[in-house]
């Protein structure tokens, strides 16, 4: 139906039918649901912590930590890279600093073997380097920064995927896909 | 005219809610002073989605760095540690776990219910360490007996010495398979297990089963926000005639008059008011005069996960009910007839059949991580064990000169380490577990014996403990203070030991024979 068509057939239901009064505008005490949107629905947010070449090395690692599998959204498409971005803005220095730190290396390590940058090796390659998350897991956090690096964002990457709204919509649409829990206001 | 109370009750939660319970049931006119605010659990409590949180479910970074348990979703649960500080030596972390709310931790707690045993209030006579507490469990199971019920108590009676029996309603559920055959393992060798002994129902919290009634007597006023400050001594008698609050919003101050206080604040904010009341009389805190008053300071250490394993016919989703699922617990069992191992005292499990391993655990990432946990999922089973730290003198709270929060009240320095009974006890505890579990035919897939910092388990007690002995304590046998007759400290803090069970029903006990104490003695003219 064309917008003209409705309109119409609105004004002439309002003319004839009493009924339709309910379609009248509320009342002014009336409190109407409005539906409102988050800001990610209609916006790319901006890049606030890694420099671009970090920034490059991030999404290739959430593609290797986080693919989409089973029809569930990988972690691009669950825009953990730039949720990341936002959340290592906030973090604590010594988070920044991991998170910084190890991109870096991880982008030097490809360069000095390969000649390129990490975002630009195939998954081989790239495999070669992320051999840490292979190891077995040790309660304390491993030594070598990189390890450590790399145990943090292999965590944050699959939880950022997981508790996103593409993830949560790819799901059954339960209350637990959606990661439905319960949430306490600010009490003043 | 203002109403004329009988007893001035600090603290809202297991405690402060007990002590109303008894003595507002009795006849006695109570005003009950609440640091935080009132929650309604209607207004302020609805289902969001994570990822509609500002955090998507991260919590915002740095807010909370001593608690571990608050996610982004209760975050405005847990006590503002900016605005309420605290300190500790450099490389000792203390993770001091508040909530400042009616209610106080029981809206939280974990619910387990364990009475303590003889091997606790009596581990002196024992094992010749620390103290003997001043009653025995005979005299707190009258007590114990009526706690139970009201709380919910669900769980199996076993007859054993340091599981005492309760008044509980009987769990008979079936085991799952999985829960079936460890516990045949765990017999093996020599370790037994039980159902899980927890308060049941969907809230079991002062604010439900305590406040309540005491409010239907008519005899309970309840004022929120009311953040203490001192507590006023008379200067020639010596017991407490006044405590004084602030508004914890606009911190407008006030006082009240009281004639018997009925201190709950938890374990160590009841200390730090002791300790920050000081006076001519009491110029090392209320009720201070045996330099006792911070000192012996424990909790137990936790072993989060200490082993994590797969139970193998429930790989590839063929987990059903029937094989998995379902959880137990095992009491302390070591160094029941003597010295049997490199340490004294023991340690406790819980443990859980089925969930999916964390990925964490999982040597892999990418496709091949998603194949292991599609493979794993529902084919878990992990043990946490929870241990008996030792109370020592130099394990201790003090007032930290340098900090205040931000009512302008000096603030705790805490001090507290393990030992090498406590790591020796960690170690074993992952030994034996692991062996149970290989015994059932698990794959053990993680074991560690890494405690989490002290405090963290939220079973923080001693500081202001019970004795009979003035010189060694604070209080007496009733959680009265030897030197302050009309004080009563009724939280963890009166903990002369507290083996590995968790505390809270032990608190409520105590306060509900302590307050009927109180009557006792105001009916004698004692008071």
């Amino acid at each position: 139906m064309k917008r003209r068509t409705v309109f119409k057939s609105l004004m002439g239901a309002t003319a004839l039918a009493p009924a339709a009064l309910a379609q009248a505008p509320p009342a002014a005490d009336e409190v109407i649901k409005i539906e409102l949107t988050a800001a990610d629905a209609v916006a790319d947010p901006r890049h606030k912590f890694f420099t671009p070449q970090q920034y490059a090395t991030l999404v290739r690692l959430c593609d290797l930590l986080g693919p989409a599998y089973n029809g569930k959204p990988s972690a691009k498409q669950a825009e953990a890279p730039q949720f990341l971005d936002f959340l290592l803005a906030r973090s604590p220095a010594d988070r920044q600093v991991l998170y910084a730190q190890g991109l870096d290396q991880l982008d030097i390590d490809a360069r000095l073997r390969w000649g390129r940058g990490f975002a630009a090796l195939n998954d081989g390659e790239a495999g070669e380097l992320l051999a840490p998350l292979r190891a077995k897991w040790t309660w304390k956090a491993p030594v070598e920064p990189l390890a450590r690096f790399l145990r943090e964002a292999k965590s944050d990457v699959l939880r950022a995927t997981v508790n996103s709204k593409a993830y949560a919509d790819a799901g059954t649409g339960s209350r637990r896909a959606a990661g439905m829990n319960t949430y306490w206001d600010v009490i003043e | 005219m203002r109403q004329d109370y009988d007893v001035v009750i600090i603290g809202s939660g297991a405690a402060g809610g007990m002590a109303a319970y008894v003595l507002c049931k009795a006849g006695v006119k109570c005003l009950m002073l609440e640091a935080g605010p009132m929650a309604d659990m209607q207004r302020h409590r609805s289902l969001k989605a994570v990822y509609d949180l500002p955090y998507r479910g991260f919590n915002k970074p740095g807010r909370f760095p001593h608690i571990t348990q608050a996610s982004e979703f209760d975050a405005n649960l847990w006590i503002d540690e900016k605005a309420n500080p605290y300190s500790y030596p450099e490389n000792d972390p203390f993770y001091w776990v508040r909530i400042r709310m009616v209610g106080g931790k029981t809206l939280r707690w974990g619910r387990a219910s364990w009475r303590l045993s003889n091997y606790e209030f009596k581990g002196k006579d024992h094992d010749g360490f620390g103290e003997n507490w001043p009653l025995a469990l005979e005299d707190l199971a009258p007590f114990y007996d009526r706690v139970e019920p009201l709380f919910r108590v669900s769980g199996r009676n076993e007859g054993w010495p340091q599981m005492p029996d309760g008044k509980i309603a009987l769990d008979e559920s079936r085991d799952s398979l999985s829960i079936q055959r460890f516990k045949a393992a765990a017999a093996k060798l020599g370790v037994p297990t039980t159902k899980p002994r927890r308060a049941t129902g969907t809230l079991a919290s002062s604010v439900n089963l305590l406040l309540p009634e005491a409010l239907a007597t008519g005899n309970l006023t309840i004022v929120p926000n009311a953040v203490v400050r001192e507590i006023g001594v008379d200067p020639t008698t010596g017991v407490v005639n006044a405590v004084h609050f602030l508004d914890r919003r606009n911190k407008r101050e006030y006082s009240v008059p009281a004639k018997v206080l009925m201190l709950g604040a938890s374990t160590l904010e009841s200390t730090r008011l002791l300790l920050n009341s000081r006076s001519r009389l009491f110029p090392n805190g209320l009720g201070n005069g045996s330099g006792v008053l911070g000192h012996y300071l424990f909790d137990q250490f936790y072993v989060k996960n200490t082993v994590v394993a797969i139970v193998p016919e429930a790989r590839g989703g063929k987990g059903d009910r029937a094989l998995m699922g379902g959880a137990g617990y095992i009491p302390r069992f070591r160094n029941l007839k003597g010295k049997e191992k490199d340490f004294i005292r023991g340690y406790a499990y819980d443990f859980g059949s089925g969930g999916t391993p964390n990925p964490e655990l999982l040597p892999a990432y990418g496709d091949e991580l998603m194949k292991m946990i599609d493979d794993l999922q529902g084919a878990a089973f992990s043990m946490t064990t929870m241990g008996e730290g030792l109370p020592r003198y130099e394990n201790k709270v003090s007032i930290d000169p340098a900090l205040k929060d931000d009512w302008g009240i000096p603030c705790l320095h805490i001090q507290q380490t393990y030992t090498e009974n406590e790591f020796a006890m960690a170690k074993d505890a992952m030994e034996t577990g692991a062996a149970a579990c290989e015994g059932a035919g698990f794959e053990v897939l993680a074991k560690h014996w890494e405690m989490v910092p002290p405090g963290e388990s939220i079973h923080e007690v001693g500081t202001c403990r019970m004795g009979a002995d003035p010189k060694k304590s604070v209080l007496n046998g009733w959680n009265q203070a030897h030197e302050v007759k009309n004080l009563f400290v009724l939280d963890g803090s009166a903990f002369v030991s507290g083996g590995s069970q968790n505390p809270t029903l032990t608190i409520l006990a105590l306060t509900m024979r302590a307050s009927e104490y109180l009557m006792d003695q105001k009916k004698k003219g004692q008071i």
